[in-house]
């Protein structure tokens, strides 16, 4: 026989205790259905309607922000009698430790005559850099090259507004003609020329057309309408704006609309998760009820457990556990049906919009992973906070008085 | 055992040495001394019996023995080891490693089948499910039940139940086995089964058994008797045996007479 002195012995292992916590479990079929169906319930719900706050928020901010970049800054001057935008303030802008590449932008109102109509539009000015940091949205056709001084391209709405809405390949290759007014200090003259369209983009509601910067500062105009500059570091951005404010320019940036909207966002899910807490209630007084209904049917086989050997501590954990396997299965069927059913309401609004001819798929629910991980560690929080009341019942069993015969 | 019964404390071969024991407990705000004054010591692979009436401390002694229950004075010694000098956990620890115990009536983890329930005390001493299996199954071949090893043991009937229980005392190759009453709720027939299977155990797997019964027609089985009244423990030499059983036929008597007495003056009434 072994020495019975030895201090240091093996104690029950941790996959035994599942074992044991899950057999209980399985035995109350009912019961413990009833109980992970509260847990589904209401963890179902919370992740629902946050899946679907968190999907239109998505849906909101790709809308708005678009292709921009969250680390562009766009510049005007408030003011430009005080401080202008010339080249000399958009090189030291440029010159910043955080820039990475900077462009400018005339714009005038200007008349465009082409297809036999005359319509007034605003034109635009645009350089290489600009170009390249506004993300463009290209229906058909291409951009200016580098060294395009001629070319010119226009958005759908100022097609729409001589006529032209189908054969977008006729229109490349065409030629129109553009009278721009141009202000300055002393004279007004006039800029009347003709581009080539090489490209239809779009963008915005009212008639646009864009050509090389370079036409305007031929013509001696040395004040820009607005720089667009993109960071290298986004964590930087605020110090960047910081800078070139002291300069005497406003700035705004797609992270201004981004925080905007995150805080309507905020309180609108707030009010969700509200409305899913109703079904937390009804899942925690579940689990409570199930675990103190099995702490008094099982004092006797706790008392047995004792008796046999177990630690008073094991009697504890094994409450523990069986709160924790009820939350974690509870949860992660609830997500699962969430996004199912979140699947097949995505699919039937998706088919419904493009009966109405919205040709792009959308998404009004967001799955992301820290949502779902997140959702089942708080509930597992919750089932130890449910539990802790029963586990130290289950502790303090004393086994003779548990096994006392009747 | 050639003294009668009466073993050296101090023995290597003493299994269990039971010193100036007492324990009280407070009932309703009333002192109850359940145990008085108890000294003895059991021999290694004896085979003692202890009786008494009801209410004369023989649960008491049991835990006490078994480890679950701290005597409000004195000491318990089990292989040299104090063992209510142990920490809880440690405590716990020598209840799944050197006890085991049979009630009388079953006790069963009911989410379990008959096997894993065996392995009950094997899983607190740190085994694995496959490995707490291929032990308790062991025992369970040595009580003739391999064949419930996978069936609930709340289908079985008393008698295979109690064997299940011996087997469960016997898995966790225990250094004695507590048997409280195990015959109380079975017929003459598995009474005398679970009999032989603590006499086979002693016999054969050299346990040390203590068994608690009102049914003196076991007292022949033992070599080591021990009688429990009003708190105190007699230990009674085994050349007493004889003494033993002609008070105990006596007594059997006088309540027979004494009742037949109470007959006749409820009629009356």
């Amino acid at each position: 026989m072994q020495k019975l002195s030895s201090k240091k012995y093996d104690s029950i292992p941790f996959s035994v205790m599942i074992f044991l916590a899950w057999k209980n479990i399985a035995t109350k079929k009912l019961r413990s259905a009833i109980t992970v169906l509260g847990v589904v319930i209401g963890i179902g719900s919370i992740f629902f309607l946050l899946s679907l706050g968190l999907g239109l928020q998505n849906l909101v901010t790709n809308e708005i922000i678009g292709n921009q970049s969250v680390k562009s800054i766009n510049i005007s001057s408030p003011n430009s009698k005080i401080v202008s935008l010339n080249s000399e303030n958009v090189d030291r802008i440029g010159n910043l430790s955080n820039v990475e590449n900077i462009g400018v932008s005339y714009s005038f109102a200007s008349s465009l005559k082409f297809n036999g109509s005359e319509i007034d539009t605003i034109t635009y000015g645009i350089d290489k850099p600009y170009q390249d940091l506004s993300d463009f949205n290209i229906i058909y056709g291409e951009l200016f090259s580098k060294d395009a001084v001629q070319d010119a391209y226009l958005n759908k709405a100022a097609l729409e507004a001589v006529g032209l809405t189908e054969d977008l390949e006729q229109v490349v290759g065409q030629k129109i003609d553009l009278v721009i007014p141009i202000k300055s200090d002393a004279d007004e003259t006039e800029i009347s020329q003709s581009f080539k369209i090489v490209g239809v983009i779009d963008s915005g509601a009212g008639s646009e057309i864009f050509i090389p910067s370079v036409v305007f500062e031929q013509e001696g105009v040395e004040v820009y309408d607005q720089a667009k500059l993109i960071v290298s570091d986004a964590d930087g951005i605020d110090d960047t704006r910081k800078q070139i404010e002291s300069l005497g320019f406003e700035t705004t940036s797609p992270i201004d609309t981004i925080d905007q909207i995150n805080q309507i966002f905020r309180y609108f899910n707030i009010i969700l998760v509200g409305f899913g807490a109703i079904g937390m209630i009804v899942a925690v007084l579940g689990m409570f009820n199930t675990l103190t209904i099995s702490l008094l049917e099982r004092t006797r086989e706790i008392g047995l457990m004792v008796a046999l050997g177990g630690r008073h501590k094991d009697m504890r954990r094994l409450f523990i556990l069986e709160s924790i396997l009820l939350s974690v299965i509870g949860s992660i069927i609830g997500i699962i049906l969430a996004v199912i059913a979140g699947g097949i309401i995505n699919t039937v609004m998706n088919q419904f919009a493009s009966g109405r001819g919205v040709t792009e798929g959308f998404d009004i629910f967001a799955t992301p992973w820290w949502l779902v991980s997140g959702l089942i560690i708080f509930m597992a929080l919750v089932g130890l906070a449910v539990v802790f009341l029963p586990a130290r019942r289950a502790q303090h069993i004393n086994p003779i008085d548990a096994l006392r015969r009747e | 055992m050639e003294n009668g019964g009466m073993i050296d404390p101090k023995s290597e071969e003493v299994a269990i040495a039971v010193r100036d024991v007492q324990q009280q407990f407070n009932i309703n705000n009333q002192q109850v001394q359940a145990l008085k004054q108890v000294d003895f010591s059991i021999a290694i692979n004896s085979f003692t019996l202890v009786y008494g009436p009801s209410g004369s401390g023989k649960s008491t002694l049991l835990n006490v023995l078994a480890g679950l229950q701290p005597p409000t004075n004195g000491k318990v010694t089990v292989q040299g080891q104090d063992i209510y000098s142990l920490k809880p956990d440690e405590l716990a620890h020598f209840r799944a490693n050197r006890v085991g115990f049979m009630h009388q009536t079953n006790h069963w983890i009911k989410s379990l089948n008959v096997i894993e329930n065996l392995s009950v005390p094997l899983y607190f001493l740190g085994y694995s499910r496959a490995k707490a299996k291929k032990l308790a199954m062991i025992a369970l071949e040595r009580v003739n039940m391999a064949q419930y090893a996978e069936k609930s043991p709340l289908v079985l009937s008393g008698g295979e139940q109690q064997r299940v229980a011996m087997a469960r005392a016997l898995a966790n190759d225990p250094v004695f086995i507590i048997a409280d009453e195990p015959t109380g709720n079975l017929d003459t027939e598995n009474g005398d089964a679970v009999m032989n299977l603590l006499l086979t155990a002693q016999k054969e797997f050299r346990r040390t058994i203590i068994l608690v019964t009102h049914n003196m027609e076991y007292i022949s089985l033992a070599d080591h008797l021990l009688k429990i009244q009003d708190g105190f423990v007699e230990d009674i030499p085994s050349t007493d045996r004889s003494k033993v059983m002609k008070r105990l036929l006596h007594d059997v008597n006088q309540r027979i007479e004494h009742l037949s007495e109470v007959k006749k003056n409820a009629k009356a009434i």
